[in-house]
């Protein structure tokens, strides 16, 4: 199997989205968050500490230094809780949540002055919850979020239940400022933050299908470079097929024009010499030993061009330059038993394949000759859609089997090669019938 | 007894074989009037010297397959008067049959290895010469063997087999007396029976009576 790298899928490039040149600053403040979250915090205490400085300054009510310290120590202790509200969104809310009841529970004296004496000034640090509400929102599951913005509005509840008395006897618009400002504020960073996670998910999704869509296209581009290769190698063999094929034929053509002719030859002067030396038979002068001598080596050379003619037969018959129907013809001929014989092919396979279909034939034939016990046989070859189809049926005992090892077996594997099939139907009995299919061209 | 000089015409590719052929048949006192290489000059040497006999390999240039084999039929056809003596180098039935088929006088199919036997070689080619027929032992051994008339081919008895055998390679009776050391009134015997027990017509003539053989084995 293939086993490949898939590149992540890059994000956009910075500023690709935007109409205008994005600072590097961006990315760079998405990779510190903390960083941020600090700013923010300081942020949050110094408009908190400026609050309560500019209103003296401004002429408002003078706060006794307890109340300043006591503020600016519950506004830094707010501020401080958003540094960590990304790693750690419900323990900075609780520790908020806590700050603020706290606050609420002890920051107000009413004693029916206007505006009331308070002794911890609710802040601008007091905007951490909504930061806190937000952060929940957004990196939280709902059910959390929706706890933290409950806890939050019943804070608010508190809050005014506090407040409200001080305003008395004319409530209604601080009072209602005051819920619709506090309430509505931290509804709104509820809303922002869960949008937020919306917005994520529908980010990732879009993600996850874009990677699938991605490693579905170089799934396409595997398969394409593995067929592609398929090709290659189809091409490669039947190169090689036709290539081994062609060097059968001039190692046959070789033996023909050399050594069986010189041979061939030899034997002709060899014959001569012995019945020149039988002529001589009766003269006195004739040694028996080299009629001897010359009839063995004559011998010899005759053996050795049966031999070597077998040889050359079984690399390359030279019938098969005449076509499939003249070297099976030639090959039923000699068979031990008779042979119908019938080949109808319109178009003559590539050489390589004829050669295989031959040996096939030739070898199913002695089978059949020699395990079978068939009294006759019949070879039937056939081209159909660019396939050539070989059938050697016999009448004998039946019962050939693909056995492991087997020459069926082996002749499947050859024929397999060059995507051929083979198949054998051979109840006991009889009769046996083979069926090869092969391509017509390698 | 010395047969009278032949007059023959040799189409060989292979040189030394050419040559060798062309000295044996010379020493033995016939005359090798043209010896060619391929078949085109063969049948420009046949037309020129109409010879009794031409001795014709079959795989020859350019497409060494069986120009020998064509060349051979065409002389045949055009000059019957002409023998032709294929010699190939391995028994190809269907060439065989091809050559036959029609009028087998003067016709002859070989093994190329039977040059070796020097003498037969010599009275194989003379045979040729003089309208009779030539077929090599190894190709009557298949057309006995894988006969479709195996059953009545098994009613003769092994020496009739044996006489079938070399009456259908071409020899006469007295080439046949010979060779099975026997009388050539034994020969008749045993050629009249296999002729009655095979259903075949009796004739007295030699290459009549082959000719039926052939027919039989459906050669």
């Amino acid at each position: 199997m293939l086993t490949r790298s898939v590149p992540r899928r890059t994000t956009a490039t910075p500023g690709g989205a935007y109409p205008w040149p994005v600072p590097k600053v961006y990315p760079w403040l998405r990779g510190h968050p903390t960083l941020v979250d600090g700013m923010l915090a300081v942020a949050l205490f110094l408009a908190s500490i400026s609050e309560l400085f500019l209103a003296g300054i401004a002429g408002g009510p003078n706060w006794p230094p307890g109340v300043v310290v006591g503020t600016a120590v519950f506004s830094a202790g707010l501020a401080v809780t958003v540094v960590p509200r990304r790693r750690y969104p419900e323990a900075a809310f609780a520790v908020a949540i806590a700050l603020v009841a706290a606050q609420v529970a002890i920051g107000m004296q009413p004693n029916n002055t206007t505006p009331p004496v308070r002794a911890l000034e609710p802040s601008a640090a007091d905007a951490a919850i909504l930061v806190l509400v937000y952060t929940l929102a957004a990196y939280r599951p709902r059910r959390i979020s929706v706890t933290g913005l409950a806890v939050t509005l019943l804070a608010v509840a508190a809050a005014i239940g506090r407040w409200a008395p001080a305003y008395a006897p004319h409530p209604g618009a601080p009072l209602l400022g005051a819920v619709v400002g506090l309430g509505g504020s931290a509804l709104i960073a509820w809303v922002l933050g869960d949008h937020i996670a919306y917005r994520r998910a529908y980010y990732a999704s879009l993600e996850d299908r874009a990677e699938q869509a991605e490693a579905e296209r170089d799934a396409q581009a595997r398969v394409a470079a593995a067929a592609e290769r398929a090709r290659e190698l189809q091409e490669r063999r039947a190169r090689a097929v036709d290539e081994s094929a062609a060097r059968l034929r001039r190692i046959e053509r070789d033996l023909h024009d050399g050594a069986q002719v010189r041979l061939a030859a030899l034997a002709l002067a060899l014959g001569e010499i012995k019945e020149n030396l039988a002529a001589a038979a009766g003269r006195a002068d004739d040694d028996g030993r080299i009629t001897l001598l010359v009839g063995a080596a004559h011998e010899n050379a005759k053996q050795t061009l049966a031999e070597l003619r077998d040889l050359a037969r079984g690399i390359h018959p030279p019938v098969l330059d005449r076509g499939l129907g003249a070297a099976l013809s030639t090959l039923a001929e000699a068979s031990a038993i008779p042979v119908a014989l019938s080949v109808s092919i319109a178009q003559r396979p590539s050489l390589a394949i004829e050669s295989i279909a031959y040996f096939c034939a030739a070898e199913l034939l002695a089978n059949v000759t020699k395990h079978s016990g068939a009294r006759r046989a019949t070879i039937s070859v056939s081209d159909q859609g660019g396939r050539i189809l070989i059938t050697v049926t016999d009448d004998g005992a039946g019962g050939a089997r693909l056995a492991p090892g087997g020459g069926l077996a082996g002749l499947l594997e050859r024929v397999q090669t060059i995507d051929g099939h083979l198949e054998v139907d051979s109840p006991p009995g009889g009769p046996t019938i083979v069926t090869i299919e092969l391509p017509s061209h390698a | 007894m010395r047969p009278s000089p032949l007059r023959i015409v040799i189409a060989e590719d292979a040189a030394i074989m050419r040559d060798g052929l062309t000295q044996t048949l010379t020493r033995r006192g016939h005359h090798v009037v043209a010896a060619v290489a391929d078949a085109e000059a063969l049948r420009q040497a046949v037309d020129t010297h109409l010879p009794d006999v031409a001795i014709i390999d079959v795989r020859m240039p350019p497409t060494h397959t069986d120009e020998g084999l064509r060349a051979a039929q065409a002389i045949h056809n055009d000059h019957p008067k002409v023998g032709v003596l294929v010699f190939s180098q391995y028994i190809e039935t269907q060439s065989a049959a091809e050559l036959f088929a029609g009028a087998p006088a003067g016709v002859g199919y070989l093994l190329k290895d039977r040059v070796a036997d020097v003498s037969e070689f010599i009275e194989a080619i003379s045979r040729v010469a003089h309208g009779g027929t030539v077929l090599d032992p190894e190709v009557v051994r298949q057309l006995l063997r894988a006969s479709r008339r195996g059953d009545s081919l098994a009613s003769l008895t092994p020496r009739e087999r044996e006489v079938l055998s070399l009456m259908a390679q071409g020899r006469s009776n007295t080439a046949i007396a010979d060779m099975l050391v026997i009388s050539p009134r034994v020969v008749e015997k045993h050629v009249a029976s296999i002729f009655a027990k095979l259903g075949l017509a009796p004739s007295d003539n030699d290459n009549r009576r082959v000719i039926a053989a052939l027919k039989y084995l459906e050669f």
